[in-house]
Parts: structure tokens; C-alpha cells; sequence
């Protein structure tokens, strides 16, 4: 099999899964993450209380492990969906718990200035945040968010163990298929890297548009 | 006979055990400028604060035009206020910080159109209108559309000045607005606060060092230490005929840094 063959076969239908995964899992994280994280500043100790346990158990526990929990033990409780909705799920669970922390801790850094200014211009506290704490707390939110997009792409790797045909699916396959393990695997890393490389210069592009001439 | 606009009811403070502000009584009438002046920790600032609401009270109450600030009246009691109740009463204190304070990630114009249009709903149009009229009045509508990064020490406290101004404060707070600046940048600023203290009708309460200042733009200067306002007069009675030995004390070193 001639490499062109190789990288056709593998982009096929890998790559549709694998984007799309990427895509959806990462909205759920983001979506968790901003949720859960601000739930944590929360006044209320019943927010409080569920927003902490949702991040430390799936901060402390392996995203393969919850990947096959997901989609191997919640159907022997009748909760049963596709490979690609335990995916996204467990994805988006995971890394929901990372962006969390991210979330709390850009928040946190802003100066207690800027609340005392939002008090003092009698700014409620939904106001205060909408307005002023989250817009300069995502800014710096952007470099650590980018890291784990990076990482949350790549991990999508691990879901071919749940017969789900994205990228590495389909390497595998075709290894066992044809045996050209150098080169398939070779142009595997190639198109990982590829796809990688815009995520990375999107965010420092983004970033920088961003701060342009305010900080 | 006039009402005061601030009441103070012997209001103390503490942080831990340590207390800061001792049973204090103190009013501020409406229009009038109050210059409180004293040592570093003799509760000056946590004074202020309070009345921002930035501290919350550990005993006794706050007034603003008639309204408690920190409480609410149920059934004949004092209670604590409602979140509702204290912005409502907050609406009438503004303040302008020695740090600034602006909001890096808006333009000059943003910030100080931002609580006209967030908090009092002002419509878009007319905030920007009442927002560059007043950047023009502090010199700056050339800089409407800068970030404050842009700006020195000086424009960002007159950008400052201009947003807490365009709520229309019936008192509004000074905390040391020139101590962050370089001293070059010191005379555009206190200018500026001078030219909105001779209009009048607003409550100034003014936290300085600058005592020449004080003793220009003050109806009434207060002399704090150890948390309590231990003389307060006319200007020309503080300054030169100090009655308490540790106003004297604290004017004759302020005498000798300045003439150094």
C-alpha cells in the first residue's frame, strides 16, 4: 500500500470523528467548565458543595476509566447511548473539571480593585461579573484554555477503544490489515501535529487580539 | 433647618480584634466638603469605606438623606438591609479611588458610559452624549477612545473622576486621589476636583494629605486618630490654631516633611 493510499484511508472517516468529537466535546468542557467554575465562588454552600465534587471526582479519576464506565456500565443501569455521545460525554465531563479550575483561578486573579470600583458605581453582582470581572478574567483565561484544547484533542485518541472510528480507529485497523506499522503510524503523528498546529497559532492570534493596547 | 445628607450613629469597626473605628458621630450636610486628614491607620479610609459600603459595619448605623444605608426598618426594628434595599440607598454615594480603578478592557468612553447604561439604564445614545460631555469637561474627549493603558497617572484619575460623576452622587468620596500620582501630575488632578467642588451641590468627602488643598476646597476638615475624629473645624481654625496636642504634633510634621 502506497503512503497516499494510507493517509486517504486513515482521513476518510477518521477525521470527520475525530474534528467533530473535538468540536463537541469541547463546547460541553467549556460550557461545564465556566459553569462549575463559577459555582464554586458561589455564596450558596448547595452549589458550592456540587460544583466541587463534579471537579475533584473527575479530576481524580482517569479519563479512560470513565470513558469505559460511561459507555460500558451506565447501560447495565438502562442509561444506554452511542459510542460517540459516551465519548463527547465523558470528554467534555473530563476536561469540563480542568477548565473549572481554570475558570476559578483567572477569576480570582482580578484585582479587588475592579469590585470595588463595580460597587462603587452600584453594579450588581451579576452585573459586576457579566461586565466587568468575567471579559478580563477570560482574557487570561486564553493560554491555559488553548493548552487544554491541545490537550483535549489529542486525547480524543482514546475513544477508538470504545469502537468509535475516528483517527486511531482507523490506524489500528488498517495495521491489522496491511502491517505498514511504520507508516501508518508515522503519518498518524503527521496528522495529529497538523491539526494541532492551527489550534495552537488561533489561540495566540486570539490572544492577542484581545489585549491589544489595554495591557 | 436642614437635614444631613450622611449621618454616622456611633459607628465602630473592627477587623478581628483589632478596632479601627471607635463609636463614632458625624455628619455631613448637603453640598458640603469634608476634608478628613490624619495619620495612616487612624481609621480615615475605613471611615470612607464604610459609607461606599466596601466594609460593613461591626456596631451602630449609617444615614444617606434620611435612609439607613446598612439597615432597614421592619416592624418597628432595625434589620439588616436587603442586597435591594443597600443599592437602592448606595445610589446617592460615588467614589473615586486612589488606584483608579478604571476598566482596562474598555475604552475611556466605555467606562464611563458603562453603570449609565448597566445600572441606571440610561439609553445607549444619551449616555454617550452625557458621558462626553463630561470627558470634555476634565479635558480628555480627545482620549474617548483610548484604553486606559494608554493614559498617565493623571488622565486616568480624571477619567475616573468623570465616570463616578456621571451618576450624579449626592456625596461623593475622594480617597487620596493624588497619592498614587507623580508629583508633577498632582496639579491636573486636584484642579479638577476644585473646579467640581466650587459647583456646589454635591457632598464631597475628601481623604488627603495634600493640606494646602484641604484648607482651599474645605468647609470643614476632620482630624482622625486612633479611630476617632479627635478635633474637626473650619480650615483656618485646624491649621492655625490647632486646640488638641496631637493635631499639633501631626501638623508640625507635616510642616517639616514639606519644607524639607
Amino acid at each position: 500500500m502506497s503512503t497516499l493510499e494510507i493517509l486517504g484511508s486513515l482521513l476518510k472517516e477518521g477525521l470527520l470523528v475525530t474534528v467533530s468529537l473535538t468540536f463537541f466535546s469541547a463546547i460541553l468542557a467549556l460550557v461545564l467548565g465556566f459553569g462549575s467554575g463559577l459555582a464554586r465562588m458561589s455564596k450558596s454552600k448547595i452549589i458550592w458543595f456540587i460544583a466541587g465534587t463534579y471537579v475533584e471526582l473527575f479530576r481524580g479519576t482517569s479519563l479512560l476509566v470513565q470513558l469505559f464506565f460511561i459507555y460500558f456500565v451506565l447501560p447495565m443501569f438502562g442509561l444506554r447511548m452511542s459510542a460517540m455521545v459516551a465519548a463527547v460525554l465523558a470528554i467534555g465531563l473530563n476536561f469540563g473539571a480542568y477548565t473549572s479550575e481554570v475558570v476559578r483561578s483567572a477569576v480570582q486573579a482580578i484585582d479587588v480593585g475592579q469590585r470595588e470600583a463595580s460597587v462603587a458605581l452600584n453594579m450588581t453582582r451579576q452585573q459586576m461579573m457579566r461586565r466587568i470581572i468575567i471579559p478580563q478574567a477570560f482574557i487570561r483565561m486564553i493560554p491555559n484554555l488553548g493548552n487544554q484544547l491541545i490537550e483535549l484533542f489529542k486525547s480524543t485518541s482514546l475513544v477508538s477503544l470504545i469502537t468509535l472510528t475516528d483517527l486511531t480507529y482507523q490506524a489500528n485497523v488498517l495495521n491489522g490489515s496491511t502491517l505498514e506499522t511504520t507508516k501508518i503510524y508515522t503519518l498518524l503523528l503527521l496528522i495529529y501535529f497538523v491539526l494541532a498546529w492551527p489550534l495552537t497559532k488561533g489561540m495566540n492570534v486570539l490572544e492577542r487580539k484581545l489585549t491589544e493596547g489595554r495591557f | 433647618m436642614t437635614e444631613p445628607i450622611v449621618r454616622y450613629n456611633q459607628v465602630s469597626k473592627y477587623f478581628g480584634d483589632l478596632q479601627v473605628l471607635n463609636k463614632i458621630d458625624f455628619d455631613i450636610m448637603p453640598g458640603e466638603k469634608v476634608a478628613l486628614i490624619g495619620p495612616s491607620g487612624s481609621g480615615k479610609t475605613t471611615f470612607a469605606r464604610l459609607l461606599m459600603t466596601l466594609e460593613s459595619l461591626s456596631s451602630g448605623t449609617i444615614q444617606v438623606d434620611g435612609q439607613y444605608l446598612w439597615h432597614e426598618e421592619k416592624d418597628g426594628k432595625l434589620v439588616k438591609a436587603s442586597s435591594k434595599h443597600l443599592r437602592e440607598v448606595r445610589q446617592n454615594i460615588g467614589m473615586v479611588f486612589q488606584h483608579f480603578h478604571l476598566f482596562p478592557h474598555m475604552t475611556v468612553l466605555e467606562n464611563v458610559m458603562e453603570a449609565q447604561v448597566t445600572v441606571k439604564k440610561t439609553p445607549e445614545k444619551e449616555a454617550e452624549k452625557i458621558s462626553k460631555d463630561m470627558l470634555d469637561k476634565v479635558g480628555l474627549l480627545e482620549k474617548a477612545d483610548v484604553y486606559p493603558a494608554q493614559l498617565s497617572g493623571g488622565q486616568k484619575q480624571r477619567v475616573a473622576i468623570a465616570r463616578a460623576l456621571v451618576m450624579k452622587p449626592k456625596v461623593m468620596i475622594f480617597d487620596e486621589p493624588t497619592s498614587a500620582l507623580d508629583p508633577e501630575l498632582v496639579g491636573e488632578v486636584l484642579e479638577i476636583i476644585k473646579e467640581i467642588a466650587d459647583e456646589g451641590e454635591m457632598a464631597m468627602l475628601l481623604i488627603t494629605h495634600e493640606m494646602d488643598f484641604a484648607l482651599e476646597v474645605a468647609d470643614r476638615i476632620a482630624f482622625f486618630d486612633g479611630g476617632k475624629i479627635v478635633e474637626q473645624g473650619s480650615p483656618e481654625q485646624m491649621i492655625n490654631n490647632p486646640e488638641t496636642p496631637r493635631l499639633n504634633e501631626f501638623l508640625s510634621r507635616f510642616n517639616a516633611t514639606n519644607s524639607l
